[in-house]
């Protein structure tokens, strides 16, 4: 989902409503329109029924009566053999609807002589025909027709019954006990039937589409199938029979209410019939009948699916159209994006001179480009300046580099650097701060048995504090070498300095000259720290500062010299601020007393190694900050007659 | 390093307080330089907060008094201890300039 | 030259009865004592399988009905066989020398059945009721019933629809139990609607279909009678073991003859033919046990019916086990 393009997410998104949407209208609509549907279904079948039912009724009504009329008017004992023949004949020529008539009378009843009496007048070929019935084979008495309505002792419709006589056709036959008046008695006299042929009922019912294959169908008072459209149920399954065949004890069920003669709309489900299908049952009010109509649910609910499936396919077609609008929306949308991603990209690699897309229109995408193409110049502005500041520096940095290197050069840097000398020992080192500082260290013969050493450190740093530091080491040398004691050397060189000195730089100074046969060594000091003397086996001490100013400030500056004596073995040790200011990250400083006491716990100590030591000793301490000054330092050992 | 400059008794008192190193001078020069230009005459460097000063710092005051002294002017100081105070005696500052004990005493003087 | 010309018929006519027991198709025809349904199944199955065939019988079937009566196609020879009920053929040997070949139905089917409705629960509770019974040998199991309870009932004659019980006319109907129980339950009762007497609960077990022929039929062609009984106990245990194909012959020859068919009906009514037919009293199929002969004998005797009747061997010319 997240590395979905914007494309992709935003159709997503719609498109997902916009189905929700439409699903919830398909079915809203189906589920409505089925329920319409339903209602008019329910109604137009009781419509339907009722209209059948009553107009089957109508008949049977108009058969029953002429039937109770003839067996009331039979009661008469009046009435001879002819008139009751005719009376049979002519209701049956009057009455269409009537297929045949009998009046039975019971053995021996209206001649004395004959165990049958049962004129029956019946139609056949477009005429009226006539038969006396009754006869060995057929024993009247015994028939349902005749024997139901007397044991019962009211009129019956008989179950229907294909008549064989009549070629097969479908009957049913009302038939009405009547009596007579016998020595005061009242006594069962006889039947009248009116047969009624069923064949323009299922003429009637096969007429009854509901559409397609929905229809009609009549049970008779047990459940026996009088019409029905498969022709193999009709007057051979009934209800329950079926019922037992599908195993469907719903539809047992609905056969015990259509025979009970209810009404009701129901759903059959698909173990009663194929397909499920909707059936309205109503009972007819003569014969205990009942009738049934089928409404096929698919087919009724047929308009209803087209519509949904129409309504579908639209929705469909929209979600199509959609899903393409969004996209081609979107990609107008997002082709710039990526066009622009693409190219930022290039830019990243470096490629500034970069063509960005062009935009046509204001939009935010518009404007985003618009940013991108100010980014690119104000960046290729700033990565110009800064290449030509970084080279400026760089030229800048290496000049100071190879001023350094110059001014690192002037001092003496080879050890031991009087190898053929017992006199004496010198081992001098500088570490250079970052910056170019200003310390300086010399030592020279002034002559064949004076030795001069010294170290300075001028005020501020770089490339004016290396000159001020090449001047004043040039000086020292030049203004040494005529041989005069060292403070009239730190006040000839102060002078020189402070001539024209509108810098205001200086330089602090310590120098001293031995007599390298006896040890007395002269010294001046101009500000600078004062040295330490280490005397052989002694504890070190502190060459007392003689509070006389930097060089460089005050012309007409005299210095004093000052005179000492150094026994075999003894140690001069000077050194710049950088030693005693050399600072660890905790931001302490290495301090006087730190240098004392290391000089004091030096045993027996040489002058490279004193260097050497102090130098890891201070390295140590500053555990890797980093270093602001010079550090200096030198050290001259007096030998004599100490051996080495 | 940090500056507060007040007026008192017609002298401007510069307090100066933290390290003044070869980095931190820079500032100091810039604000000498205002004093000129306001021409103050008698300035006074209490240096009592000052921690530590290096040769690049004692350069800064010393063109500072010089310029001063060019227009008539005078630096003073006071306050100073330890570090600072051994560093002006080893350097000889302490002889070229006046030098008094506290602030009062550069008032007064 | 003579001699030969002779011999040579003669030896032509004894090839080919020689041949016949393998090849030659005897004809025969039976009438069975009702219209078609599975009551009959076992004939019909035989007939369509060609078991009457392979016993080199070509049998011809006839269907009973209400205007038929079996034994006066034996008697008048329109039929070699006929079906009858136990109690029919003892009757009829009074005036027709026919002779039982076979056995099938052990045990009687008839009963009687009333709504539960009516407040009838035992025999007694019939006493004074209006009961339908059918005419003749359907009579003779209830009449020695009340004989023997000494009960008076209002005998309605009973037609072949049971509209009339339906309607209430009458508060107990005759019944078999292959046919009208059923058909009272397509009608939409349930068993527990009904209150039911089996008459072979009251020591009147009528065994009923069977197969006759003339005495003279039996003599002359008794492997034809063996024969046709071994088919038709064959075609019955095909019909049972393959039902709905048995009901597939049932219901071909009841459309044929436009009678009602329903093959729920008739499913129901070959499976009760199985209940009668193979009962665990007799030996094998189609077999007349003597104890059955003979107390048919003595209630046909105690109602009146029959005078006097054969001796079991005279009548019994069928299989003993």
């Amino acid at each position: 989902m997240k590395s979905l393009g914007i494309a992709a997410k935003l159709a997503l998104f719609i498109l997902s409503c916009v189905f929700v949407i439409v699903l919830a209208i398909v079915i809203y609509n189906y589920a409505y329109s089925r329920e319409i549907i339903l209602k008019q279904a329910e109604e137009n079948s009781r419509l339907l029924a009722l209209e059948t039912t009553s107009r089957i009724d109508a008949v049977l009504s108009s058969v029953q009566k002429m039937a109770n009329n003839i067996a009331f008017s039979l009661e008469d004992a009046t009435l001879t053999r002819e008139e009751i023949l005719d009376l049979d004949r002519r209701v049956l020529a009057n009455n269409p609807e009537i297929y045949g008539m009998a009046i039975a009378f019971e053995p021996y009843f209206l001649e004395k002589d004959k165990l049958f009496f049962a004129p029956y007048h019946y139609r056949s070929a477009g005429r009226i025909a006539f038969t006396m019935l009754g006869g060995p084979r057929y024993r009247y008495f015994y028939m349902d027709w005749y024997q139901i309505p007397k044991e019962l002792g009211h009129s019956i419709w008989t179950e229907p019954y294909n008549d064989e006589g009549g070629g097969g056709v479908l009957m049913t036959t009302y038939a009405v006990p009547f009596y007579r008046t016998v020595d005061g008695r009242k006594v069962f006299a006889g039947v009248v039937t009116a047969d009624v042929s069923l064949e323009w009922l299922k003429e009637m019912l096969q007429d009854i589409r509901i559409y397609r294959t929905g229809y009609a169908f009549l049970l008779s008072r047990h459940g026996t199938f009088v019409a029905h459209p498969d022709r193999n149920l009709v007057m051979n399954q009934t209800i329950f029979s079926l019922a037992e065949e599908v195993k469907s004890p719903a539809l047992w069920r609905i056969g015990r209410n259509m025979l009970d003669g209810k009404s009701a709309f129901v759903e059959l489900d698909n173990t009663v019939s194929e397909d499920e299908r909707y059936l309205f049952y109503t009972g007819l009010e003569y014969g205990g009948w009942s009738l049934g109509v089928i409404f096929p649910k698919s087919e009724m609910l047929a308009d209803v699916t087209r519509l949904s499936n129409v309504m579908s396919l639209i929705g469909l077609f929209g979600f199509a159209l959609l899903a393409l609008l969004i996209v081609t929306i979107s990609r107008r949308i997002t082709r710039p994006l990526s066009r622009l991603s693409k190219a930022a990209l290039e830019i990243a690699d470096g490629n500034l001179d970069l063509v960005l897309p062009e935009t046509r229109c204001d939009d935010e995408v518009g404007r985003l480009t618009k940013s991108f193409r100010t980014m690119k110049f104000s960046l290729k502005e700033y990565i110009d300046n800064l290449t030509s500041t970084t080279a400026a520096k760089e030229r800048i940095e290496s000049e100071l580099r190879i001023a350094r290197d110059i001014q690192m050069g002037i001092l003496p840097k080879l050890f031991p650097a009087f190898p053929d000398r017992t006199e004496f020992e010198i081992f001098a080192s500088i570490e250079p701060a970052k910056e170019v500082g200003g310390d300086l260290y010399d030592f020279f013969f002034v002559d064949e048995t004076h030795f001069c050493f010294l170290v300075g450190d001028v005020s501020g740093k770089g490339v004016p504090a290396a000159f001020f530091m090449a001047v004043t080491k040039t000086l020292l040398k030049v203004v040494s070498e005529r041989g005069l004691n060292p403070g009239e050397v730190l006040s000839k060189v102060n002078s020189d300095l402070a001539a024209e000195n509108e810098s205001c730089m200086f330089v602090t100074l310590f120098l001293a000259i031995i007599d390298i046969e006896t040890g007395d060594v002269q010294y001046a000091n101009a500000g600078h720290n004062p040295p330490v003397y280490m005397p052989c086996g002694g504890a070190p001490e502190w060459i007392p500062p003689l509070g006389e100013p930097v060089a460089g400030i005050m012309d007409g500056m005299q210095y004093t010299t000052k005179s000492m004596k150094m026994n075999p073995g003894d140690i001069i040790f000077i050194y710049s601020d950088g030693v005693t200011e050399a600072m660890n990250p905790d931001k302490e400083l290495y301090s006087d007393e730190r240098l004392m006491r290391f000089m004091s716990d030096a045993r027996g100590p040489f002058a490279p190694k004193l260097v050497k030591d102090l130098d890891a000793s201070i390295k140590a301490f500053a555990r890797g900050a980093e270093q602001s000054d010079d550090i200096t330092m030198l050290a001259m050992q007096f030998m004599g007659k100490c051996k080495k | 390093m940090e500056f507060s400059t007040t007026k008192k008794d017609g002298a401007l008192v510069v307090a100066v307080e933290g390290r003044m190193d070869a980095i931190t001078t820079t500032e100091f020069d810039a604000q000498s330089q205002t004093w000129l230009a306001d021409g103050e005459k008698k300035v006074i460097a209490d240096l009592s907060g000052l921690e530590y000063i290096s040769s690049a710092g004692l350069r800064s005051i010393l063109a500072a008094a010089k310029q001063l002294k060019g227009s008539g002017g005078q630096l003073v100081f006071c306050g100073l201890s330890g570090m600072v105070e051994e560093v002006f005696n080893v350097s000889g500052f302490a002889a070229m300039f006046t030098i008094h004990k506290t602030l009062d005493d550069a008032l007064a003087g | 030259m003579s001699r030969f010309t002779h011999l040579l018929p003669a030896a032509l006519l004894a090839l080919l009865l020689t041949a016949a027991p393998a090849g030659a198709i005897e004809k025969a025809s039976i009438v069975l004592q009702w219209l078609p349904q599975a009551q009959f199944a076992g004939y019909y199955v035989a007939k369509d399988k060609g078991f009457y065939e392979e016993e080199g019988i070509y049998l011809h079937i006839m269907s009973g009905g209400p205007d038929v009566l079996a034994s006066e196609y034996l008697e008048t020879g329109r039929a070699d066989f006929a079906t009858l009920f136990l109690a029919t053929g003892i009757q009829r040997r009074a005036t027709l020398p026919l002779v039982n070949i076979g056995q099938f139905v052990q045990n009687s089917a008839l009963m009687l059945i009333c709504k539960k409705s009516s407040g009838i629960e035992k025999v007694e509770d019939l006493a004074g009721k209006k009961v339908g019974l059918w005419a003749n040998e359907f009579q003779i199991q209830a009449r020695a019933l009340f004989k023997k309870r000494n009960m008076r009932v209002t005998v309605v004659p009973q037609s072949d629809s049971l509209d009339m019980f339906m309607r209430g006319g009458v508060q107990a109907a005759s019944g078999m139990w292959y046919n009208e129980y059923h058909t009272l339950m397509t009608y939409g009762l349930k068993p527990e609607d009904l209150t039911t007497f089996f008459y072979t609960d009251y020591d009147l077990n009528f065994p009923e279909d069977g197969i006759y022929c003339l005495e003279k039929t039996a003599n002359r062609r008794p492997e034809l009678c063996r024969a046709l009984v071994r088919a038709t106990a064959r075609g019955w245990m095909y019909a049972f073991n393959h039902p709905e194909e048995a009901l597939d012959s049932v219901m071909k020859r009841m459309k044929e003859a436009r009678v009602p068919a329903s093959r729920a009906h008739q499913r129901w009514m070959l499976a009760r033919m199985e209940d009668i037919i193979l009962s665990d009293q007799v030996p094998s199929i189609g077999v007349l046990r003597q104890a059955d002969y003979e107390r048919v004998v003595k209630i046909l005797e105690d109602v009146g019916v029959i005078d006097k009747a054969p001796l079991f061997p005279e009548f019994y010319r069928g299989p003993v086990r």
